[in-house]
């Protein structure tokens, strides 16, 4: 499974979202080469994230939020102020779970929206969300 | 009076377990699994002493080609104060040795890389929770009719484990497994995150040709990808391979124009080839 290159529709965000963080690491290029490591977990926690959001952009996944009774702009906003390791745990928790390949399509929306309602203390799916009521 | 409960929740978790089905692929994988997978000529080495995690990292290593003993393994795998080689050290010692480390976690990797012709190490827990055996082999086969496990388990002879039985061992051990391959290969079932980051790993242990090696292994099976064009000029970068890492910097910003630290690096290593 491959959240690095999902997403185009996603790419806007991520676009604009590099520009922000590219200001900081070219003003300090020329003393050395700019490491891999940090490049990977920089690009792949924005590829996760854009995945994430593109899913709930999706009309399907507004409409079924929308039916759980749910503001999709609230919903959006709860997942926008996730941690990138939160959402690599997320992503991990789904692959476990759905345990294989080929799941993306038809159950990423279902994760996303279990995430949703997790986060607004309907359900209790992820281990790592807290429902503070 | 705690040791008695532990033995009383094993006594039932052993008995759940007893009274389970023989594995049935069809329920239990989410690909369609050939019936009987056999990976050949991987090598039976007898371990020494406590030498199972490096016994197991030089069997594969020694099916792929290499000549190392579990011995060099060991050099820089074991931890003597603990009779045994920890699961992290399984992994570094394995990138050390310049080869491609990818973690599976559950038994669809475990067949689907068997099934592809990769041998994988397992961690299993041979004994019972209060008296614990730890001990790594490896996956060179099975046969759903047979309901066989085949492994490589540190003995001279194949080590044949009934699934359930193989699936108690390594539920034990959390459903660790380790693929370790040369870096011009790739685990099936690995992502492309988990293989950039094992690349990237083989950077930081200074392992710059196997780094640039699966570099390349990657970018031709993610060519959309310019991190894989980054890494390899990195990597060439830091053998002093200046043109080369230019290459594989043009190449990465030719897949996306938009990447500050692609620019940044290719920058660099201009003003190096003109300075």
């Amino acid at each position: 499974m491959n959240f690095l290159d999902i997403g185009k529709k996603g790419m806007v965000i991520a676009l604009s979202a590099q520009i922000v963080l590219a200001t900081s690491t070219v003003t300090m290029a020329q003393t050395e080469m700019l490491g891999t490591e940090a490049a990977i977990s920089k690009y792949a926690a924005l590829a996760n994230r854009d995945a994430l959001m593109g899913e709930m952009q999706r009309a399907e996944v507004q409409a079924e939020i929308e039916a759980l009774g749910i503001d999709p702009a609230e919903a959006e906003a709860r997942l926008a102020a996730l941690s990138d390791e939160e959402i690599a745990t997320m992503l991990t928790q789904m692959e476990d779970d759905s345990a294989g390949a080929g799941i993306v399509s038809t159950l990423f929306s279902v994760f996303v929206i279990l995430l949703v309602t997790d986060l607004l203390c309907f359900t209790r799916f992820f281990n790592f969300t807290r429902c503070v009521r | 009076m705690r040791i008695l409960r532990r033995i009383a929740g094993l006594l039932v978790l052993s008995w759940l377990a007893a009274c389970a089905a023989t594995f049935d692929p069809d329920e239990r994988l989410s690909f369609e699994a050939p019936t009987r997978a056999e990976v050949p000529d991987v090598p039976l080495i007898k371990q020494e002493d406590f030498f199972c995690g490096p016994s197991s990292i030089a069997m594969v290593m020694q099916w792929a080609g290499s000549e190392i003993t579990q011995q060099e393994v060991a050099a820089l795998a074991f931890s003597p104060g603990a009779d045994g080689t920890y699961l992290a050290d399984m992994i570094g010692s394995s990138r050390r040795l310049g080869q491609l480390a990818v973690e599976i976690r559950n038994f669809d990797q475990l067949l689907a890389e068997v099934a592809a012709g990769y041998p994988v190490i397992v961690f299993q827990n041979l004994g019972l929770g209060v008296l614990p055996m730890w001990h790594y082999g490896v996956v060179t086969g099975y046969d759903f009719e047979k309901d066989e496990v085949y492994l490589n388990s540190g003995q001279l002879d194949k080590m044949v484990m009934p699934f359930a039985v193989f699936e108690r061992t390594w539920r034990r051990g959390d459903f660790w497994g380790l693929v370790v391959l040369p870096p011009d290969q790739l685990p099936v079932t690995a992502s492309e995150a988990d293989v950039l980051s094992a690349a990237a790993a083989l950077e930081r242990v200074e392992q710059y040709q196997a780094a640039e090696t699966l570099y390349g292994t990657g970018a031709a099976k993610w060519p959309e990808n310019w991190l894989w064009q980054f890494g390899l000029g990195n990597a060439r970068y830091a053998q002093g391979d200046l043109r080369g890492a230019r290459r594989a910097l043009r190449r990465a910003r030719g897949l996306d124009p938009s990447i500050p630290e692609v620019r940044a690096n290719l920058a660099f290593v201009e003003g190096e080839i003109a300075g």
